[in-house]
């Protein structure tokens, strides 16, 4: 779990992002952000430079006998 | 036949006697409407409930029958969907304040299909708001109870349609799954739930929470039920262009033969980690009965599906973000506050976090395509805990202390991102008489072996023809 400082959020929120964010929804905020920061920061470990990201939202390959 | 009992039959018993004209869809109508009237106020499973409507439909599909035009084995069946599903003229909440008194002006692409088939829309069920949430808890609507333990949750988002089919409220109902939607409510209400290949069925006209990870998904009492809804909303869509042209095969018979000689890969990793042991004896005890059915079982990695929590967190809060941005920016006290810290958490997620994600989610794809060239389907548990208290925000299992939320979603969320098909259906009860799901995967588009193996599963369940008491 990753200590995520409050007033960094406020300040994203308010200068870049530029959605409100009530005081009282921070906690929350900064608790699920950083559970994930870890986890995130490894996806790295996937080796992922020559993968093409899966941006284009089409479905996955059809199955080769039409299932 | 007891109007209960008329709530109780299967869609393919109550369909048979609609075609034989033994039952009339009117008849069946109305014991679903007069049983809605009678425990939905304690069940919370509806928003609105279209009773005029509904029997208006009733008495149409029952002059088709008579006169020879049948539509099939939904022709006259009381359905309800999931309310995020567009329905032209009824409103549409969302589960939500914000949309309360949403009246779309047509119909979501699934909801026409069910029409088309004939089926009669009794409703619109309570959902978690915005479907952001795998509790089923709404501060808007109340939560609906689960018939298991009325102070449980129901499991979300999905919640109302998986209490309503539960407690016989209509015959099969729609979810949506985004990281578990379906598959979380079946499981917590001992129904079966199916999420389909991402591609399968069409999401036009279905408010979405994320879009590359939204799947809309059958809920029903039994497997057969299960392929008879998929038959009708399966296909290619043109309104929805991530819906694919593969062919659609008959779902009902495909899931007949007998599954004697197939494969099913139990993976470890992630899935089998921190059980709740009620879950872990049920499960292991399924596999056990697929292998006396003739199902050979064996062990296979997933050696990276850990990576999948991360990756969907982070594509799941920037897209709901995107989507619900210009709603937070003036409305944001309107959203019950779980949501809106859910939904804003998403921007504070990086463009290279997310696309890192998408990157990630196509390693783990094809990590999973790989484990199904080597089996024909995967088997896990739905939920690794069975439904927590209405109340209880954490859970312990094995001296580990986690949100429930995350609880729920641990072996849901990685088959969202790589859009497999998944089938959860009943497996046992734990020692509080709570339901336990089992959750099999199978390879893209071959939702039929899924239906298959839960069909001959279905028959040796330890929970087959077991209901909930309405006294619990």
């Amino acid at each position: 779990m990753v200590s995520v400082p409050k007033e960094l959020l406020q300040t994203v929120a308010e200068a870049l992002a530029r959605v409100p964010v009530d005081p009282g929804d921070l906690p929350a905020i900064c608790d699920q952000l950083g559970a994930q920061l870890e986890g995130l920061a490894k996806l790295d470990d996937l080796d992922l430079l020559n993968v093409e990201p899966a941006t284009v939202m089409l479905p996955p390959g059809e199955a080769p006998d039409g299932r | 036949m007891a109007a209960d009992e008329l709530t109780l039959l299967s869609i393919a018993e109550a369909g048979e006697r609609l075609r034989r004209r033994t039952l009339s869809p009117v008849e069946l109508t109305r014991a679903y409407l007069t049983r809605i009237r009678a425990e939905d106020a304690a069940a919370r499973c509806y928003i609105t409930v279209l009773q005029e409507q509904a029997l208006a439909s009733a008495a149409t599909a029952e002059r088709e029958i008579a006169s020879g035009r049948y539509r099939g084995p939904l022709h006259g069946i009381p359905i309800a969907l999931k309310d995020l599903v567009m329905t032209r003229g009824i409103r549409t909440t969302c589960g939500s304040r914000i949309l309360k008194d949403w009246v779309p002006d047509a119909d979501a692409t699934v909801a026409a299909r069910l029409a088309e088939a004939g089926a009669i829309l009794l409703g619109k069920l309570n959902m978690h708001e915005f479907a952001y949430g795998p509790t089923g808890v709404n501060p808007h609507y109340g939560t609906p109870a689960n018939p298991w333990g009325r102070d449980r949750m129901p499991g979300g988002s999905s919640s109302g349609s998986g209490a309503a089919v539960a407690t016989g409220l209509c015959a099969g109902a729609l979810g949506t799954d985004t990281g578990g939607s379906v598959r979380i409510p079946a499981s917590l209400c001992g129904i079966v739930g199916l999420k389909p290949t991402y591609g399968r069925v069409s999401r036009a006209g279905v408010v979405p929470l994320a879009w590359s990870l939204d799947h809309i998904g059958p809920m029903t009492r039994t497997v057969t039920d299960t392929a008879l809804l998929l038959q009708a909303l399966a296909g290619h869509d043109p309104a929805d262009p991530s819906t694919a042209a593969a062919a659609v095969p008959d779902y009902r018979r495909a899931s007949d033969p007998d599954p004697r000689g197939l494969r099913v890969g139990v993976v470890r990793e992630v899935f089998f980690e921190r059980l709740h042991p009620d879950v872990r004896n049920a499960v292991e005890a399924a596999a056990r009965s697929l292998e006396g059915l003739g199902i050979r079982t064996e062990e296979i990695r997933l050696p990276r599906i850990h990576h999948a929590g991360p990756a969907t967190f982070a594509i799941i809060t920037a897209e709901s973000m995107a989507y619900h941005e210009p709603y937070l920016k003036t409305r944001a006290s309107e959203y019950g506050a779980d949501v809106r810290a859910r939904l804003l958490t998403g921007q504070f997620v990086l463009a290279t976090q997310y696309l890192k994600a998408q990157r990630a989610r196509q390693v783990l794809r094809a990590e999973v395509d790989g484990a199904l060239r080597a089996v024909d389907a995967l088997l896990l548990p739905t939920t690794p805990i069975p439904a927590p208290r209405t109340d209880e925000r954490e859970a312990t299992v094995d001296g580990v202390r986690e949100d429930v939320r995350a609880w729920l979603t641990r072996c849901t969320r990685p088959i969202n991102l790589t859009g497999h098909p998944a089938l959860s259906l009943p497996c046992g009860l734990t020692a509080d008489g709570l339901p336990v799901g089992l959750q099999l995967v199978g390879r893209h588009f071959d939702e039929a072996t899924l239906l298959r193996l839960g069909r001959a599963y279905e028959a040796v369940s330890p929970l087959r023809d077991r209901r909930p008491s309405p006294a619990t």
